[in-house]
């Protein structure tokens, strides 16, 4: 039996499972069957995935389903690597969502709608990347679609914010869907076959002007998937709007898939795709990397900062699949299979790393009712257990050792860096900037994650409902745990990961032996015959953390401690209200990059009625907006709605009208065929 | 403007009647009626508790209800010469000197059940029963109107399973004939008509209960299927036509059903652009059988389709050009296409929901049949490239026209009318292509988008008859207020966007896939940029419609519950979906015959 | 008959079929209207009835008297049924009858524009039919694009008349019209077709006859331009 289609029937046994007992279970019974069922699913996903990483492969026809096309699937390790993410982070988060979503009212997260589309879509997020002919992609892609869009909409009766944003995911994924299908179906009619291995086949009969179109559009639509600019807005709308669970599951497992897809057609099916097409998606990358960093540095919304910070490291990994495409289609595999390698680890750290980061942002909602940072505060001292997750999870974003972020974003410079010795004036031009713009994006994102972890958790509460937290249920501290375990594996050790992912790069960019090797003790780079490991890093860095302090205790003069009264300038005790807040720790920030971002502000002065000198209220607005979508989208929005405004005088109601449509158009025809003879 | 939402009976005659009455409508959420303002309808409040007073049957009956009841009475005998403004003047005039009603009860059992009243109500309980009778059992009479659509099906089913691989059949001498599109068409047909008849008595159990309108509503009903059933089953062209004909005829009397101006204004629009468009089809038809004839084929035999599809190579090729030019126009008309489209969502909002539900489902897919016959005949005399043109010409067009009407649309019956254009204009794309492949998701498509408008409109006939306005404005928190309601109205419109697990999801994949395997990939990239346009009124719309929290009550109440549809109006609606989500995950024995159909019209 | 005669009978009728369709464009009574209708519906029954005598068949006598019973006679009584129903009751002396309803006012296109496009559309009939007549040049056929012309000044006054009855005419003129292209191209279609054609029509008028009647009931008249409730403007 193969255990990696075992594994798969098992998953799609318990979705079905899973999907029934949301339906029919009554209250209390609901959330935890359902939530069993889908980490079930997360288990036999994340052990399809590991068996496929291992060397294991599958394939399945079922000409049965789906009318008109038929359903194909396959597993390979290229597969397997995104099956065994998607894996984990359902596992954990399913676990976490028990918690979460016990002992809420019978609308929102608990209702039957969502619990019963939750295991449906922790099944497409595992299925996916299994997928195997065009049709039975776009019906996997698509059912993903619908169920997150049931998700995000989950609480749509407390809050009308959540509409707003549900329409627009809805339509931005129906515009990626269509990019994707012209894309796919354009393939598909040039290799004269629908299935992966027609396509893999027939790729090399396209023309070049088709092979270019097919990777443009097929690009934009993964692009959108992975929340790149300019086909942006719906991350930062929906990922806050939803749930945290689902935010979890969708920053951390959906977006992936858009570097899957990415991969997956431009380098396996294609066979590689024009230089400036690969030049395109490192510039997207690297465009969204900066921009996403800067819109969560400006963002007050904890939910809000984690989806800019999605797009961000999305951005990197584009940054490496662009980097990886644009050496392979140069001729030089051993940096390309390099770069892929790092952006295929950058996209296993960042989904543990930031699942945790939103189910802690999750534990603090459920525990506050807060989602802004500028209220929150004080929270170390109540919530010490989320406090510290959030810890491990953002020292991983911000790529520094010992996180794990850092390995892979070290890797990803070193991928680039060694890239310079391609030749090409491209390369020359751009690697550079890439460089530049990861390590700048390292930066501010070390601005953002102390922001978050220090103005959220650290200091005194700024509102009541800061003060009154309490600490998460132990299942949902369960979940967390499983993710922060991972973080520190991931951090720790890494070479573990190694052959897998050299197997799953093998799959899109062959030639050249495996970029990574590494055992428990340290990572390999093969052809750099450079290695690194992390485990002695961080034994060694809590050996002199831990040799500091001895210092410190040792020597530190044994005096008394005096009471003294700080000079507080004259003003009293400083009050929570007078510390940092969210937006103060952003302004230098928001200073520097004034040019770029453009904030509007905004002030009211309302005078006294009595005389217009004396001033009764004065309020002050400031925002920071999204620059591309105030620019790109809101024109077009307003033309689209100027269009539908004119369109209407199509039907006044006139008869005379209507019948005079049908005559104009008669004498059309018959004018068109008495001219054409 | 008029919102539409005149439903339930009218004057109970023509003639001389002036005005009809606005009964029935508001089914008794007050909420509805809070931002109504002046305009604010006060006569259906008004409409609403004369209809639970007639409902009621019987004397127990409250006196402010008797009192309204009075009122138009005394508005009518007052003022007979008047003419029609007296509605206008019931409307406006309503609210000085009368007092104010009692919220109406919430009669939201479908089936002629006891209706049960909200406890602590001020008025007598609305119970088909009073305390003397014997309380009755559910009719069965309204249900035997099933019969005839289940025979369809039954009929389809039974031709389904012959015919894949055998010839095809013929009956009745030279009249009527069956090939695999008939077998699809029928079932179909079939499916459709009986979620639609299966709908119609919750739906009739709101209206006035007036026996003739109902014997002549459902007598009309059954002649529709009947002629649509001999339009699928013609073997003649002109029994064909003939039949389309008299559809026309039926249903001009079933849109005008509710006796209001706006249906009388819709039938009559339907009906002459419909008898235009359909004159200019038989125009058409009379020169096929010129060139026929011409051709050397014998009188008898000239509209024969078959007779026709063989020996269509020695047609002329002018005069075949201009007629099917004109079927297409004509038959078009009758399928919703451009320029003949304008009566579609006139009389698909003002029709009873079952009426415009067999509309959309039915009329249109059969029109279409007729259409694709005709174009297997201009293929075969033509080459494929005249009929691809003219398709794809008319196709994109419709998509165009509907796509610009629903992004500023306000009414949703209108709404879910343009939605039916911009699915039949992806039928006729992907007839324009014309490989087996794209003619069988064509067919595919028919079946699908059939059964999810079906169920739609039904839908919708519910949502109108519990808040009495079309407009999309007036209508929040569906799914709040009435969930299963909210969730059936909203699986359909999620089958009508395209999505999984629903079957319009695989058919327009096919469409897409064979246009670009035949090469016309930038009319199908064009479709699918228009129809993104049609997804996102459609989406932001019914968004709009469903989510939110319930609207407070305007004067303060305590909540209201949230409104339960009887199983007899949730349950057709719901096998609907299932019946579409189904044929979406596998078309199972089906798969034979919609082959053998797509090869039919495409393979020669 | 001889060849000679046949055809300027032929010529005669089909004249008088086009001339009867441009006087309904011209006329504005109602009454008149109808009784143009009635006049062209001689004229069809004529050429069906030349047909028929030049070529002998009988059933062809017998579809052109049906023709013409039903054209001529039936169709119009039925419409002067309607303008009757439309005149308000006597009121027991003779009162000023109003003739608003009897006749179209503010055409939408004005009398010498119709008659200018009647004879755009013949010339567009004349170079359309080219090819019809190509295929077989028989007197009779060389007559189509009178009757292809009837068909689209038909659909011309369907489109442009203001009063309900004025457009079932139009209809009227546009199922004439083919009738007409019927017998000329091919000397009518099969007898169940010509029945069927024949009773859809009938019935055709008469749904249109009660929703008049309804709308009058509804509108207070048959102006088309009041049926403007259901739009999207």
């Amino acid at each position: 039996m193969n255990p990696a289609g075992t594994a798969v029937a098992l998953a799609a046994g318990l979705a079905a499972a899973g999907a029934a007992a949301g339906a029919l279970l009554p209250g209390r019974a609901r959330v935890p069957a359902v939530g069993l069922c889908t980490a079930g699913l997360g288990t036999a996903g994340l052990a399809a995935g590991t068996a496929a990483l291992d060397g294991v492969r599958w394939s399945a026809r079922l000409p049965g389903l789906l009318p008109l096309a038929g359903a194909h699937l396959a597993v390979d390790a290229l597969s397997g690597l995104f099956m065994a993410v998607a894996g984990a982070v359902v596992l954990a988060v399913a676990v976490y969502g028990i918690g979460y979503a016990a002992g809420r009212g019978p609308y929102g997260v608990a209702s039957r709608g969502v619990q019963s589309a939750l295991p449906v879509f922790a099944l497409t997020l595992v299925l996916v990347p299994a997928a195997a002919s065009v049709s039975t992609f776009l019906l996997l892609w698509e059912a993903m679609a619908l169920t997150s869009l049931v998700l995000v909409l989950a609480e749509q009766r407390g809050r009308p914010a959540v509409r707003e944003a549900g329409v627009w995911y809805a339509v931005m994924t129906q515009l990626g869907l269509v990019l994707l299908l012209a894309g796919l179906a354009l393939f598909a009619a040039g290799a004269g076959g629908e299935t992966f291995t027609a396509l893999r086949a027939g790729a090399p009969a396209l023309s070049p002007a088709a092979r270019g179109t097919v990777f443009v559009l097929v690009a934009a639509a993964f692009a959108s998937k992975a929340g790149m600019v300019p086909l942006h807005p719906w991350l930062p709308r929906a990922h806050p709007e939803a749930p945290s669970n689902v935010s979890a599951l969708m920053s951390a497992a959906m977006v992936n898939l858009g570097a899957y897809g990415i991969v997956r057609v431009a380098f396996d099916l294609l066979g590689g795709g024009p230089r400036w097409g690969w030049l395109l998606v490192l510039g997207t990358g690297a465009l969204s990397a900066v921009h996403g960093i800067l819109q969560a540095a400006m963002a007050s919304d904890l939910k809000r900062l984690l989806a800019h910070s999605t797009s961000e490291n999305l951005g990197l990994v584009l940054v490496g699949v662009g980097a990886a495409g644009l050496f392979a289609s140069a001729g030089h595999p051993l940096p390309a299979a390099l770069a892929l390698a790092a952006a295929f680890l950058h996209v296993v750290n960042h989904a543990v790393f930031k699942a945790l980061l939103f189910c802690a942002a999750g534990s603090v909602a459920r525990a506050t009712g807060l989602r802004d940072l500028d209220r929150m505060g004080g929270l170390r001292a109540r919530m010490p257990a989320t406090a510290g997750f959030f810890a491990v999870a953002a020292l991983g974003a911000v790529a520094l050792p010992p996180g794990n972020g850092f390995i892979s974003e070290w890797l990803l410079l070193q991928s680039l860096i060694e890239g310079l010795t391609v030749p090409g004036v491209s390369t020359a031009v751009v690697l550079p900037l890439a460089v530049a713009v990861i390590a700048l994006s390292a930066g501010l994102s070390a601005a953002v994650f102390v922001k978050a972890l220090g103005v959220g958790f650290f200091a005194r509460p700024r509102s009541e409902r800061a003060a009154a937290a309490g600490e998460s249920p132990p299942g949902m501290l369960l979940g967390m745990g499983l993710l922060g375990l991972g973080c520190t594996g991931l951090a720790l050790v890494p070479g573990m990961l190694g052959d897998g992912l050299s197997r799953a790069v093998a799959v899109a960019a062959p030639g050249g032996g495996p970029p990574l090797t590494g055992d428990s003790l340290e990572l390999r780079l093969e052809h750099l015959a450079t290695s690194l490991s992390p485990l002695w890093a961080a034994a060694a860095l809590a050996a002199g953390l831990l040799a500091a302090l001895a210092l410190v205790r040792v020597t530190a003069r044994r005096g008394r401690r005096s009471h003294v009264k700080l000079w507080d300038c004259g003003g009293g005790a400083p009050t929570a209200r007078m510390s940092y807040t969210a937006t103060s720790f952003a302004e230098p920030l928001q200073r520097v990059f004034d040019d770029v971002l453009a904030p509007e502000q905004g002030v009211d002065v309302t005078p006294v009625r009595a005389s217009t000198y004396l001033v009764e209220r004065v309020s002050f607005r400031r925002s920071v907006p999204d620059r591309i979508e105030r620019r790109l989208y809101q024109p077009l929005i307003g033309a689209v709605d100027r269009l539908g405004e004119a369109a209407r005088r199509l039907a006044p109601g006139s008869a005379h009208r209507y019948l005079g449509y049908g005559f104009c158009g008669l004498v059309a025809l018959l004018l068109t065929l008495a001219a054409s003879r | 403007m008029d919102d539409g939402s005149g439903s339930g009976g009218g004057a109970p005659d023509a003639g001389g009647r002036k005005g009809p009455l606005r009964t029935g409508g508001a089914g008794g959420l007050p909420g509805a009626r809070a931002g109504s303002g002046a305009g604010g309808d006060p006569a259906h409040v008004d409409g609403e508790a004369v209809q639970a007073a007639r409902d009621a049957v019987h004397v127990d009956v409250p006196d402010a209800a008797h009192a309204v009841q009075a009122a138009p009475e005394a508005d009518r005998a007052a003022t007979p010469d008047r003419g029609v403004r007296t509605d206008r003047a019931v409307r406006t005039d309503r609210a000085p000197g009368h007092p104010p009603v009692p919220p109406p009860a919430r009669t939201a059992t479908s089936a002629p059940a006891p209706a049960g009243g909200d406890p602590g109500r001020p008025t007598a309980p609305h119970s088909y029963g009073t305390e003397d009778s014997v309380p009755r059992l559910p009719s069965l009479v309204p249900w035997l109107g099933l019969v005839s659509p289940l025979a369809i099906l039954t009929c389809g089913a039974v031709l389904a399973t012959e015919l894949p691989g055998a010839a095809p059949l013929t009956a009745c001498g030279p009249l009527l004939r069956a090939d695999a599109l008939t077998a699809w068409i029928l079932l179909v047909v079939g499916a459709v008509a009986t979620v639609a008849c299966a709908a119609t008595p919750a739906h009739l159990a709101h209206e006035r209960p007036d026996p003739a309108a109902a014997r002549r509503y459902h007598l009309l009903v059954h002649a529709f299927l009947a002629a649509m059933s001999v339009a699928v089953l013609a073997a003649d062209l002109g029994v064909l036509w003939v039949a389309v004909e008299a559809t026309t005829l039926v249903t001009a009397f079933l849109v005008g059903h509710r006796r209001t101006r706006a249906s009388v204004e819709a039938a009559w629009k339907y009906t002459v652009i419909c008898s235009a468009g359909i004159a200019l089809a038989l125009l058409g038809t009379v020169l096929i059988y010129y060139a026929a004839r011409q051709a050397g084929v014998p009188e008898a035999a000239a509209l024969d389709w078959t007779t026709l599809a063989a020996r269509a190579d020695r047609l002329d090729p002018d005069v075949t050009r201009l007629a099917v030019g004109l079927v297409v126009l004509g038959f078009g008309a009758k399928a919703g296409l451009a320029p003949l489209h304008a009566w579609l969502p006139d009389a698909h909002s003002q029709a009873p929901a079952p009426v415009s539900a067999l509309m959309s489902g039915v009329l249109l897919s059969v029109a279409f049949a007729g259409l694709l016959r005709y174009k297997t005949i201009a293929d075969a005399a033509l080459g494929p490239g005249y009929t691809r043109g003219l398709l794809t010409g008319c196709a994109l067009l419709t998509l165009a026209v509907a796509a610009a009407l629903l992004l500023g649309q306000r009414d949703y019956k209108r709404m879910l009318a343009y939605s039916s254009m911009e699915h039949m204009s992806l039928i006729a794309l992907g007839a324009a292509v014309g490989t087996p492949l794209a003619l069988s998701a064509a067919l595919l498509h028919m079946a699908g988008h059939g059964l999810a408008k079906a169920v739609a409109f039904c839908a919708s006939g519910h949502v109108q008859r519990l808040l009495g306005t079309t407009r999309i404005g007036r209508v929040r928190g569906l799914l709040a207020r009435a969930p299963a309601l909210g969730t059936v109205f909203g699986l359909a419109v999620v089958a009508l966007l395209g999505l999984p697990p629903f079957s319009l999801f695989a058919s327009e994949l096919g469409i897409v896939r064979a246009a670009f395997a035949a090469g016309t990939g930038g009319y199908a990239v064009a479709a699918l940029v228009l129809a993104l346009l049609a997804f996102a009124a459609l989406a932001a719309r019914t968004a709009r419609m469903l989510l939110g929290p319930p609207p407070s009550p305007p004067s303060g109440d305590r909540a209201e519950a949230p409104v339960r549809l009887g199983p007899a109006a949730v349950l057709p609606p719901v096998c609907g979906l299932l019946a579409c989500a189904l044929l979406g995950v596998t078309a199972g024995p089906l798969t034979r015959l919609l082959t053998a159909a797509g090869d039919l019209l495409g393979g020669r | 008959m001889n060849d000679s005669v046949f055809t300027q009978l032929l010529d005669l009728a089909c004249g008088a079929f086009l001339l009867a369709a441009v006087a309904v464009l011209w006329l504005r009574q109602l009454t008149s209207i109808v009784r143009a209708f009635a006049f062209q519906g001689v004229a069809l029954a004529a050429v069906a009835a030349l047909l028929g005598l030049r070529e002998g068949r009988g059933e062809l006598l017998a579809v052109a008297a049906g023709v013409g019973l039903l054209r001529a006679g039936a169709l119009p009584h039925l419409m002067r049924r309607v303008l009757a129903a439309s005149r308000p009751g006597d009121g027991g002396g003779r009162y000023e009858e109003d003739v608003s309803e009897a006749r179209e006012t503010r055409p939408l296109v004005n009398v010498a524009a119709s008659l200018l496009s009647a004879a755009l559309l013949t010339f567009l009939a004349y170079a359309v039919a080219r090819p019809l007549v190509a295929l077989d040049p028989t007197p009779a056929t060389r007559a189509l694009p009178v009757a292809l012309a009837v068909v689209l000044i038909g659909f011309f006054t369907l489109v442009t008349r203001r009063r309900a009855l004025a457009q079932v005419v139009g209809f009227l003129l546009l199922d004439n019209g083919i009738t007409a292209t019927a017998f000329l191209a091919a000397s009518g279609v099969p007898l169940i077709v010509e029945l069927g054609v024949s009773f859809d029509v009938l019935l055709a008028v008469l749904v249109l006859q009660i929703l008049t009647t309804r709308m009058r009931a509804a509108f207070g008249g048959t102006g088309i331009d009041d049926l403007r409730e259901l739009r999207d403007r």
